[in-house]
């Protein structure tokens, strides 16, 4: 868990550009045309999630977590990130899939919050960006407000896309 | 005002009414510095700055809207006759020396008034008498000479454009016009991820020169990826020249309407705007001295504010002093808590270099470095906080306002008496005090003081009188208000608590334990006692707005000879010294101005009584609460145990770690998250080397496990 | 979810506005810009079914916003609300010749609000 504290500061470069880079800053690629949306895709308990890539703020390795006493048990407790201090909510956990140990690749994905709300989640392994057409894109059919509302294709397979905003919402138990 | 308003309204609400307070004295704030520089323009016989004029018509209309929208109407209806006066000024309907813009600064300092008072329904009904004159007073000045205006179609600008600028814009761009100034239309595109640097700059180019009457985007010729912007610009220099001042890419200069003739002042002249025009001066003298207000405005140091509201508050403009914004404090004081965790760095590599022969005459002298290092910090932070702090006089001042107030309202004599306004306090934690404070005086003056026949058949003097002391003790200053009314009868009380459920009958209380029993919810808001034991509902607020701020209040009182209400409250929120302290794996720093001592205790000292585990220290048994069970944290028995004596006003309570891990200065973070509120956590620190440390919330630690107690 | 974004510089009002939104019948997400630029730093970047704004704002005002969206190919059919204190009628004239789709008085009731808006969202068929 505790990696020394110089090196896990460092963030993984070219995620970091790519999430950056989509959420407002030089955009290296023009739009085209047609709808697009981007996704960030990561892997959690062997299957393909993603994530809107705008609301990703940067992506980070696994660094030593503050567990916090009287919260929900998939937060998962608390990271220090250059002066802030933020809650780190475990994915698997939140989704109810088996809970499994950290490993080599396990990131920290940290999200932008509004009202000062930045939350990171914990993901097995980060993937890549995906860039899919707003008509590749379908409801999952699952009831309103799962987690997961939407599924894109991606060669012959499916990646699931989180809404974030209900995972994020702990107000309805 | 959460003390006020809280029983009457939905919480949401009252959290929309508190924004809305503070942003309207953020408004008021800006409204006085503008109207002061207002002031002094006019004095110094310039011709008036619009932005100036705009940006105060601006906030007039921000708070109607405001106002209007929390159905203050009084106040929406005052800020819309100073909107209609300003509205004009910025037109050019209403002259500069109209007397209706002497009642500016009257009407800003009514306000002020208005809002220290909000929902305090005895002043309701006075405000709107207020109102009502100073708007009839407006109303007599501001007559609305209306002036023809020309078309601005000839102008040879994009119809589009013209059809997106506002009233005042327009009146701008008429303004200029009559003043011979050329009028051109810059277009400048930039990429759309980027273009507000590049805007901005173009902007400040423009200003040197002249003034931007209008700013409208338009897609750019690849719209998906460009923007572009069209400038309205008036200027006395001519299209060519500015272009030469503009040497940015993809920028057209085009001259809408060339000035017809040499304007009166040099092209070189920087602020069009503020040039000198004699003929307005003598008209902006004069005019004030007519309304009879009184004040020539604008000597510095007291024009600002015009104290001419009777007992209104006056706002007075103190030269050497400078306003700085609370947060960039906050910043400051971020940024000496991160060099404080650099210097700790420093003292470790001094410590790791000083293992080593070869290199332990460096670490001898980094160690000296460190130690010059950590005194100046240690200063630098004093003086921050120094910065912060404010004496306690202004609340004392409104208290006496109130309690004037509430005098002449119920015709009930009573003194208010101060000793310590000149304390200080963190000015965050000043704002917060002023509603719990107010509920307490107020309390005391419409239940504790009796009538004046029931005092002298009681012995007492025929008028009651309260006190408020505040002292600094250490860290913290007590704030006490003493009444010699009623008093509280214990047993009155503890019959209600009984009623109420709060207490079981036979449950052993002291008086003491009694007595505070009113600043609990159940109690405090049941309406049959405030007539009984001399205190009124509400107080059950007072604690909570009271451990927010990490300090606590109890209440001592005397049956038939008065009562006093004591807030202990730590003096800043800012960097503190804390005590890290460890169970089993998990580190919590603890607040070093709460804890009063530390002891090394074995397991065998430990009594348990009921369900309660208890020790003695020096004869007096101390309550204790293991912070294993308190937040649910695997520890592994031990032999030995520290404790941590927590101290907050009178309340004691022992807590159970098992280990200490030195002190550290600490800033206190806010946790970010979808779960970031937990009771008895109050925030974060960063440890330099050792990550985020949860901070105790140490007033909801102690009176959490004193409630317990009291329950069990 | 559709999307709305609020252009108003009052902090109080915006979020105002935004719990009002908020509250639709159909599930909105609010996003809010404090100043017209920062809406013109918003609008590329998400799809938004809904545009509310406040008319006089610094820098850019909200008739420039107005004349913005309605004059770009990309963001014309989002349909606009000018939310604006009364007594502007000329500043409201302009803005409804701009192509704002309906004007609400501030203070605004909240129900009146809420109707209008989820009129203009009920509307736009191309969000779902």
């Amino acid at each position: 868990m505790s990696e020394s504290m110089d090196s896990n500061h460092d963030t993984t470069p070219e995620w970091e550009r790519l999430a950056r880079g989509a959420a407002g800053g030089e955009r290296d690629v023009d739009l085209e045309p047609e709808l697009q949306r981007e996704l960030l895709t990561f892997q959690l308990d062997g299957t393909h999630y993603a994530i809107a890539v705008e609301r990703v703020r940067e992506i980070i390795r696994l660094r030593e977590i503050t567990p916090m006493p009287r919260v929900p048990d998939c937060i998962l407790g608390v990271v220090a990130l250059r002066g802030e201090i933020v809650q780190v909510l475990d994915l698997r956990e939140r989704l109810g899939l088996a809970s499994s140990e950290p490993t080599r690749r396990t990131r920290i994905i940290v999200l932008h919050g509004e009202d000062d709300r930045v939350t990171g989640i914990q993901v097995d392994a980060v993937r890549d960006v995906l860039r899919v057409a707003e008509q590749d894109v379908d409801a999952s059919g699952d009831n309103a407000g799962a987690a997961v509302a939407e599924l894109c294709r991606r060669d012959n397979d499916f990646v699931s896309i989180i809404d974030l905003d209900q995972v994020l919402d702990f107000n309805d138990g | 005002m959460a003390a006020r308003k809280s029983s009457a309204k939905k919480a949401g609400v009252d959290k929309a009414q508190r924004e809305f307070v503070a942003e309207a004295e953020e408004i008021l704030e800006r409204m006085r510095e503008d109207l002061g520089e207002l002031s002094d323009q006019r004095v110094a016989g310039a011709e008036v700055d619009p932005d100036l004029v705009n940006s105060i018509f601006r906030s007039a209309h921000s708070l109607k809207g405001l106002a209007g929208m929390f159905g203050f109407e009084g106040l929406s209806e005052l800020a819309h006759r100073l909107e209609d006066i300003l509205d004009g000024l910025r037109l050019g309907r209403i002259r500069m020396d109209n007397p209706a813009v002497d009642l500016l600064d009257e009407a800003v300092t009514l306000f002020t008034a208005l809002f220290t008072q909000l929902g305090d329904e005895s002043y309701e009904a006075e405000a709107a008498t207020r109102i009502g004159e100073l708007v009839a007073r407006i109303e007599t000045a501001a007559e609305d000479p209306s002036q023809p205006q020309d078309s601005l179609d000839p102008l040879d600008i994009a119809p589009m454009l013209l059809r997106a600028l506002t009233e005042y814009e327009e009146h701008r761009l008429r303004e200029n016009i009559s003043r011979r100034r050329h009028v051109l239309l810059v277009d400048t595109s930039f990429e759309i991820t980027a273009f507000e640097e590049g805007l901005s700059e173009v902007s400040a180019a423009i200003r040197e020169v002249g003034e931007v009457v209008s700013t409208l985007p338009s897609p750019g010729d690849a719209p998906e990826s460009q923007i572009r912007f069209s400038l309205l610009v008036a200027t006395e220099t001519p299209a060519a020249d500015l272009s030469a001042r503009l040497e940015f890419p993809d920028t057209d200069i085009k001259t809408v309407l060339a000035a017809t003739a040499a304007p009166a002042e040099s092209s070189a002249a920087p602020q069009p705007p503020v040039e000198a025009s004699a003929a307005q001066s003598g008209g902006a003298e004069a005019a004030p001295a007519e309304t009879g207000s009184g004040e020539v405005p604008g000597d510095g140091a007291t024009g600002k504010g015009g104290a001419r509201g009777g007992d209104l508050e006056s706002l007075k403009s103190i030269s050497d002093t400078v306003r700085v914004d609370i947060h960039k404090l906050d910043k400051l004081m971020n940024l000496v808590g991160e060099l404080v965790i650099q210097r700790s760095a420093i003292a470790r590599i001094a410590t790791r270099l000083a293992a080593d022969p070869t290199t332990s005459r460096i670490a001898a002298e980094l160690f000296k470095t460190h130690k010059g290092l950590d005194r100046k910090l240690k200063e630098l932070q004093a003086s921050v906080l120094d910065v912060r702090m404010v004496p306690l006089r202004q609340i004392f001042e409104k208290l006496s306002r109130v309690v004037r107030r509430l005098q002449r309202d119920q015709s009930k004599d009573v003194n208010l008496g101060f000793s310590g306004e000149a304390t200080e306090l963190d000015k965050l934690i000043v704002e917060q005090l002023v509603d719990p404070l107010m509920h307490v005086v107020r309390n005391a003056f419409d239940h504790a003081i009796e009538g004046e026949d029931e005092r002298v058949s009681a012995g007492k003097s025929r008028e009651g009188n309260i006190w408020i002391d505040a002292s600094q003790r250490g860290n913290h200053v007590v704030i006490e208000v003493r009444d010699d009314g009623r008093g509280i009868d214990p047993t009155a009380v503890r019959e209600k608590a009984e009623a109420a459920g709060l207490v079981e009958p036979g449950q052993l209380l002291s008086d003491k334990d009694c007595l505070n029993l009113i600043f609990e919810a159940g109690l405090s808001t049941a309406t049959g006692v405030s007539g009984t034991s001399g205190r009124g509902v509400g107080m059950d607020v007072v604690r909570t707005n009271l451990s927010d701020l990490g300090g606590i209040v109890v209440v001592s009182s005397e049956p038939g000879r008065g009562t006093a209400i004591t807030m202990t409250l730590p003096i800043t929120l800012a960097i503190i010294q804390t005590l890290i302290v460890a169970v089993g794996r998990d580190r919590f720093a603890i607040p070093l101005n709460s804890v009063l001592e530390t002891l090394l205790i074995d397991a065998s000292e430990i009594q348990r009584s009921e369900r309660r585990e208890l020790l003695n220290v020096r004869g007096e048994p101390l309550q204790l609460q293991r912070l294993s069970d308190e937040f649910g944290l695997d520890a592994p028995p031990q032999d030995r145990h520290y404790v941590v004596v927590l101290g907050l006003g009178e309340l004691r309570l022992g807590l159970l770690v098992d280990r200490l891990d030195g002190q550290q200065d600490t800033v206190i973070k806010s946790i970010q998250g979808p779960a970031a509120q937990v009771r008895g956590i109050a925030g974060a620190t960063e440890l330099g080397d050792r990550g985020a440390v949860l901070v105790i919330d140490v007033s909801a630690i102690v009176e959490d496990s004193l409630r317990r107690r009291d329950a069990a | 979810m559709q999307r709305i974004l609020i252009v108003e510089d009052s902090a109080t009002m915006r979020s105002l506005l935004a719990s009002t939104l908020e509250e639709l019948a159909s599930p909105v997400k609010v996003l809010a810009a404090s100043n017209g630029f920062e809406a013109l730093r918003l609008l590329p970047r998400e799809e938004f079914d809904l545009v509310v704004t406040d008319i006089n704002m610094p820098e850019i005002n909200g008739l420039e916003l107005v004349s913005f969206v309605k004059s770009n190919d990309q963001y014309r059919d989002i349909p606009l609300i000018i939310v604006s204190t009364e007594g502007s009628e000329k500043d409201r004239e302009k803005g409804m010749q701009l192509g704002a789709d309906a004007y609400v008085v501030k203070p605004f009731e909240p129900e009146a609000l809420r109707e209008v808006a989820q009129d203009l969202l009920s509307r736009n068929p191309v969000a779902k």
